[in-house]
């Protein structure tokens, strides 16, 4: 890591949540925050809505609607086949596969558009800001260029319950 | 905290005139078509007794899972479950109608059916008529147990009660799995005594599972019109949507499962079933449930904006209502009265059903303060916000 960053260590999550607050009421965004389980007030106060539901939803009808047709052209229109009687058409039968299918193309796809939004990929060095991040500590990373003329305000606010490093 | 629903006059005076219009329904039914009015008998009697069973297990389910979210309105599966002991008075009074009703009690019948001799031992009536005794009488005791302990708790506080309620509500999982299980064979399965389908018992459990949480939701969201549960926010709503989701989703592919492996493995004795069924009104009402139970609730539950808003829940538990009586209507009138017959006898005899019970559900819930006071999770359940 070559940029150097002010990060504010916290033991719990009341103080982090009251400095988060004191710090984004001076109108500076952390860089980022971690916490050891999703806290409410952050996720909202960061401002980040995913849309990878929806992305997911989207998958899943294309998966859907192309795994019946691609069943249906197999079965019906390109080869068709007397399997125990029943009809070219056998669409019950076709579900059982169609949900399977479709529902590892979500989870395949969701992990591939989560991994590029998020830049990750395989080797790839992970970015540690603090080495009890993701333990039970309260991190926030600031940037130090966005704080400006605030920064000796903003030690202050965090040095109230936790630490700075 | 100490909260009492008060009744409105009027809509006391709407339940007795809809208990009016069923008995009506009822009195000329038995006199113009005897048949056809105790399916109708049948069917409300299964279609009421199957909310209640789902609402006692609903509220066993929140006391085992120590559920936060859902202490403000645990008072409502409570008072659903009072219909209970109008329940058995109903169900013991369809002895008069067994004959009308079930195929395997004619002993002519039986006599020269190899398949009804072998099953009599356990399809006969006075066995029948103990096992609906036993039955609706343990759910009776357990519910009554943990509404008494729950009042209890009212008064004196502590983690006593809640220990022992959870403790109870083990136990009455269990009984509601089997005895609800046989209930729905004994009362729907074998209007069709020939017919055999394994998944048949665990399909009518989470139909009521999921017709009494949309009747919960209802419930809460009507008495929040109201003025009362002033503490409810989306969270709550969110949650009652997510249970009415998961049911309806399991609903959805049992009701597939049972069919998808009777059409494929095409053995006579198990398709002659959908065979009755696959012709004529039977035929539309079939895909009718599937999308009444599973497609609608499915596709506008998902969006978390929608599963937070009254105006969208309120018609989706609507369609759950119909889509109940459609799945009911669906299962018991080819075996009885065969020609679809759809008419003023069922809308009056449905409506009679829904006046006393609602009646039955508002008089209980005014018997004690709506919200629960004392109870250990009723702070995280008031800030319940995720």
């Amino acid at each position: 890591m070559s940029k150097e960053y002010i990060l504010g260590v916290f033991n719990d999550e009341a103080t982090l949540v009251d400095a988060f607050e004191k710090i984004k009421a001076k109108g500076i965004m952390p860089v980022e925050v971690f916490t050891p389980y999703p806290i409410h007030e952050i996720l909202e106060g960061m401002g980040k809505k995913t849309r990878i539901t929806h992305a997911a939803f989207f998958y899943g009808l294309f998966a859907a609607v192309g795994i019946l047709s691609f069943l249906t052209y197999a079965a019906v229109i390109d080869w068709p086949l007397h399997y125990g009687g029943k009809p070219f058409n056998a669409f019950p039968s076709f579900i059982v596969v169609t949900i399977v299918a479709t529902i590892l193309s979500i989870t395949l796809l969701t992990l591939f558009t989560f991994s590029a939004r998020a830049k990750i990929f395989p080797g790839k060095k992970a970015e540690i800001f603090h080495e009890r991040a993701t333990d039970d500590k309260f991190v926030i990373v600031l940037d130090p260029e966005s704080l400006g003329a605030d920064s000796k305000a903003v030690e202050e606010i965090i040095r109230e319950h936790g630490e700075v490093e | 905290m100490e909260e009492k629903v008060v009744l409105s006059g009027k809509f006391k005076l709407i339940t007795y005139i809809l208990i009016g219009i069923g008995v009506l329904s009822f009195a000329l039914g038995f006199v113009f078509d005897a048949e056809r009015t105790w399916a109708n008998y049948l069917l409300n009697n299964y279609y009421f007794v199957s909310l209640a069973v789902g609402a006692a297990f609903f509220g066993a389910i929140q006391y085992i899972t120590q559920s936060g979210w859902s202490a403000l309105f645990k008072r409502v599966p409570e008072a659903m479950a009072a219909w209970f002991p109008f329940a058995a008075v109903f169900f013991i009074l369809m002895f008069f109608g067994m004959h009308s009703i079930y195929e395997w009690t004619h002993d002519e019948v039986v006599q020269h059916d190899h398949l009804l001799q072998f099953k009599s031992p356990y399809l006969n009536i006075p066995f029948f008529f103990i096992r609906v005794v036993v039955f609706i009488g343990l759910w009776i005791i357990m519910s009554r147990l943990l509404r008494k302990l729950s009042l209890q708790e009212d008064e004196h506080g502590g983690m006593d009660y809640f220990r022992k309620s959870e403790f109870y509500s083990k136990i009455f999982i269990f009984i509601i799995a089997f005895s609800f299980s046989l209930f729905g064979v004994d009362m729907l399965m074998s209007l069709e005594p020939h017919w055999y389908s394994t998944l048949f018992a665990g399909k009518s459990f989470i139909a009521g599972l999921l017709h009494a949480s949309s009747i919960i939701a209802l419930i809460v969201i009507l008495l929040s019109k109201q003025g009362y549960y002033k503490q409810m926010n989306g969270s709550h709503l969110h949650d009652f949507t997510r249970y009415i989701f998961m049911a309806s989703i399991v609903w959805g592919y049992f009701n597939f499962a049972e069919f998808m492996l009777i059409w494929y493995g095409n053995i006579p004795e198990e398709t002659v079933w959908f065979v009755h069924r696959w012709e004529g009104t039977y035929k539309i009402l079939f895909f009718a449930n599937i999308i009444l139970n599973w497609g609608i609730p499915f596709l506008v539950l998902m969006p978390r904006k929608s599963s937070r808003s009254k105006m969208i829940i309120l018609p989706v538990v609507l369609l759950l209502i119909i889509g109940q009586y459609t799945e009911l209507y669906y299962i018991i009138w080819p075996a009885t009265v065969h020609e679809a017959k759809f008419g003023l006898l069922e809308i009056g005899t449905f409506l009679g059903y829904v006046g006393l019970f609602s009646w039955v559900v508002g008089t209980a819930l005014t018997k004690a303060s709506l919200v629960p006071k004392n109870h250990p999770y009723l702070q995280e359940s008031i800030h319940h916000h995720f």
